[in-house]
């Protein structure tokens, strides 16, 4: 079988984006019948307690990565079990008592380092869903033989089936307690009282049907690393040793069609923590070229505090490398050039400012629908906008330029004065509003101008001091 | 024009490359003409040898202060781009732009980013924005200049074919800038007078018209 797989047919560009996710078929002796699998479940009910569902995903995938040293196959089964396949590893490990002592060693310095009680519950059979209904069940069983897994799954209540509230309430009210009381109705009759659901979950168990099982895999992380002979001084020279770190990452991400949005360098010092430099990509890269230029701009504006003895280079957070939308009317030039405009080209630019000025020094507006004139525009770090801006209706004109904050006017004889006398020349404009947040604006609004010809969008408390300043300059 | 066709020495003088015409001016003109963006005020565009601002270059604005209506000559520009869906980017404005006045001048906010920098960052900062052709417009406010920093602000703009406005208060007396103009107030609204435009001789000084705030 494995011989012939060059005849399937390739969609897409094969060096790229095909993935063989499992080549490998079980293997056939003839006249030797295969060992049927053994599947180890593990319950937690102790995860049960963490409220936060993700937190608590996080733990179990933690505690799979763990348990991959024990088997190829480990699932994740939500919410608090893990199961995995142990018939493989057994011989290695030298039996299943073994093997329980390694599970124990392996997940309770884990547990104990959460807070968590040490303890779970196991159980071994020959199907995963029978494994993990002993195990939450809290029987710590071990079943070699499908033939015996009705009487040992007999002695377990129905409710610990993955039902509906009807469902459970339904068997109840028939008086089936225990799953042996369900075994001795007919089976077509169940499955008309009680749907085909619930007969296949049996089924399951029971290894009349197969339980598909997803087999967790551990997210990509790349981690690489180059130490030098001599500690090296001056960022430039580290250049070299980046750009292999990069062409590293880059053949990392190029294998598993990723592309990264967050690096972090760490350049290692003999005798003091590592200078730490974490680069947060504006769009997904998976070129060396522009991530050099971004490392290499970042670079030049550190002074590095001693001499470097090594380098790393982390990566952890991926996106898939979506190839970008082509126009179909590609050949048309107006059009391409249109598409390629707008903030997804800007990004490299931004990303290249950002590197060595700070995340802080690019900023884009955004318009937000409020009367209070200050709060109408806010600035957004990077390029973070939310779809269109709010089409506000302004009838009044709003000047281009607003001061940080409004600046309070002189006053001479009556006169008001801003590098010279004032004349008003529209007005007022009167904005009241946010006299439920406690600072409330009470102002009339007036637009002035000076004899050094600026236009000047000026206002006068209405209330308190009734002071006049100036907010905005028009143009 | 029959006699000096027949006179050999006025041929071989007009021959001579370092003889510059009058009447070439109008051939650079309308080598020019559609080279150039419309500043949207059709007086200054006549003034100008591009028929409005240059392609790739540098410009410089020089006003005595900010906030006299210097803005306002941009304001077309902003427009147009912005209704193209291109990019400008804003280095060390003197204020922060106010974006509901841009969005009621049909700016989009969207297409515009504000660079905010220490002055020793802000060139090298320009000078990339220039570069980068996904930049359809820089506007700087870089404060000092220098001659050598016009001139290699100018070569990157020519690279990126981008169009750069830089505004300053003006100390030099020339500079390498494709275009230069002054801008005073006036009772009345805006006096541009063109200090200089590359490809043409003329000085000239339009009188524009702000709009009634």
């Amino acid at each position: 079988m494995t011989g012939r797989l060059h005849q399937l047919p390739l969609l897409g560009r094969p060096q790229r984006t095909l993935r063989v996710a499992r080549a490998r078929m079980p293997q056939t002796t003839p006249g030797k019948t295969p060992r049927p699998p053994l599947w180890y479940a593990i319950a937690l009910p102790q995860l049960l307690g963490i409220p936060d569902a993700q937190v608590r995903e996080e733990k179990l995938a933690l505690l799979a990565r763990q348990l991959g040293q024990l088997s190829g196959t480990v699932s994740v089964e939500a919410p608090d079990s893990l199961v995995f396949e142990a018939r493989s590893s057994l011989r290695y490990f030298g039996g299943i008592h073994s093997l329980r002592t390694h599970c124990r060693q392996l997940l309770q310095p884990l547990l104990s380092e959460w807070g968590l009680p040490v303890d779970f519950h196991q159980a071994a059979s020959p199907t995963p869903a029978a494994s993990l209904l002993l195990a939450r069940a809290g029987c710590n069983l071990l079943v070699h033989r499908r033939e015996n897994l009705r009487s040992a799954l007999g002695r377990l209540s129905v409710q610990s089936l993955t039902l509906s509230q009807q469902r459970r309430q339904q068997l109840h009210n028939s008086g089936l307690r225990l799953l042996r009381d369900v075994w001795r109705l007919p089976a077509h009759a169940l499955g008309q009282r009680f749907g085909t659901q619930f007969l296949r979950q049996l089924d399951q168990c029971l290894g009349h049907v197969a339980t598909p099982v997803k087999a967790y895999e551990s997210p990509p992380r790349f981690n690489s690393s180059l130490e030098f002979d001599y500690a090296v001084e001056g960022s430039e020279r580290l250049l070299p040793a980046i750009e292999e770190l990069l062409e590293r990452l880059c053949a990392f991400l190029r294998a598993r069609n990723l592309s990264t949005l967050h690096l972090q360098l760490s350049l290692q010092h003999e005798a003091q923590a590592p200078t730490l430099i974490a680069l947060d990509m504006r769009h997904p890269g998976q070129s060396r070229a522009p991530l050099q230029l971004l490392l290499e701009t970042r670079l030049s504006t550190l002074t590095l505090p001693a001499p470097v003895c090594g380098v790393q280079l982390e990566a952890w957070r991926f996106k898939s490398a979506a190839a970008g939308t082509q126009s179909l009317a590609g050949f048309s030039a107006g059009e391409g050039a249109a598409a390629q405009t707008g903030p997804a080209r800007i990004a490299p630019l931004l990303g290249l400012l950002q590197a060595r000025l700070g995340d802080a020094a690019v900023h884009s507006l955004q318009c937000q629908a409020d009367h209070c004139p200050e709060l109408a525009t806010s600035p957004t770090p990077g390029d973070a906008q939310t779809g269109r801006p709010p089409m506000l209706a302004l009838q009044a004109r709003r000047p281009c330029w607003l001061l940080p904050a409004p600046v309070q006017l002189q006053q001479h004889a009556g006169q008001l004065l801003y590098r010279g006398p004032l004349q008003l020349l529209s007005g007022p404009e009167r904005i009241e509003t946010r006299w439920w947040s406690g600072q409330e604006v009470c102002r009339d609004y007036y637009v002035a101008t000076n004899p050094r010809g600026m236009r000047l969008w000026i206002f006068h408390e209405r209330e308190g001091e009734r002071r006049w300043f100036v907010h905005g300059i028009f143009d | 024009m029959p006699t000096h066709q027949t006179d050999p020495r006025l041929l071989s003088l007009l021959h001579t490359p370092g003889l510059w015409r009058g009447s070439a001016h109008a051939a650079t003109r309308s080598a020019f003409a559609d080279s150039g963006v419309s500043t949207g005020f059709p007086a200054l565009d006549a003034c100008l040898p591009w028929q409005g601002w240059p392609r790739g270059a540098l410009v410089e604005i020089i006003t005595p202060l900010w906030g006299i209506g210097e803005l306002q000559l941009v304001l077309p520009l902003l427009q147009q781009i912005s209704q193209e869906g291109s990019n400008s980017v804003w280095f060390a404005p003197p204020c922060s732009p106010y974006a509901p006045a841009l969005l009621a001048s049909g700016i989009n906010p969207a297409h515009l980013y504000v660079v905010s920098a220490p002055a020793a960052q802000l060139l090298w900062g320009i000078e990339k924005a220039l570069q980068d052709a996904a930049c359809a417009l820089v506007l700087a406010w870089p404060g000092r200049v220098s001659h050598r920093q016009i001139r290699r602000l100018q070569l990157a703009a020519s690279a990126g074919n981008t169009l750069g406005i830089l505004f300053h208060h003006g100390a030099l007396r020339q500079s390498t800038a494709a275009l230069r103009l002054r801008v005073e107030a006036t009772r009345q609204g805006l006096r541009v007078e063109v200090l200089k435009a590359r490809g043409s001789y003329r000085q000239s000084t339009v009188a524009l018209a702000r709009e009634a705030p």
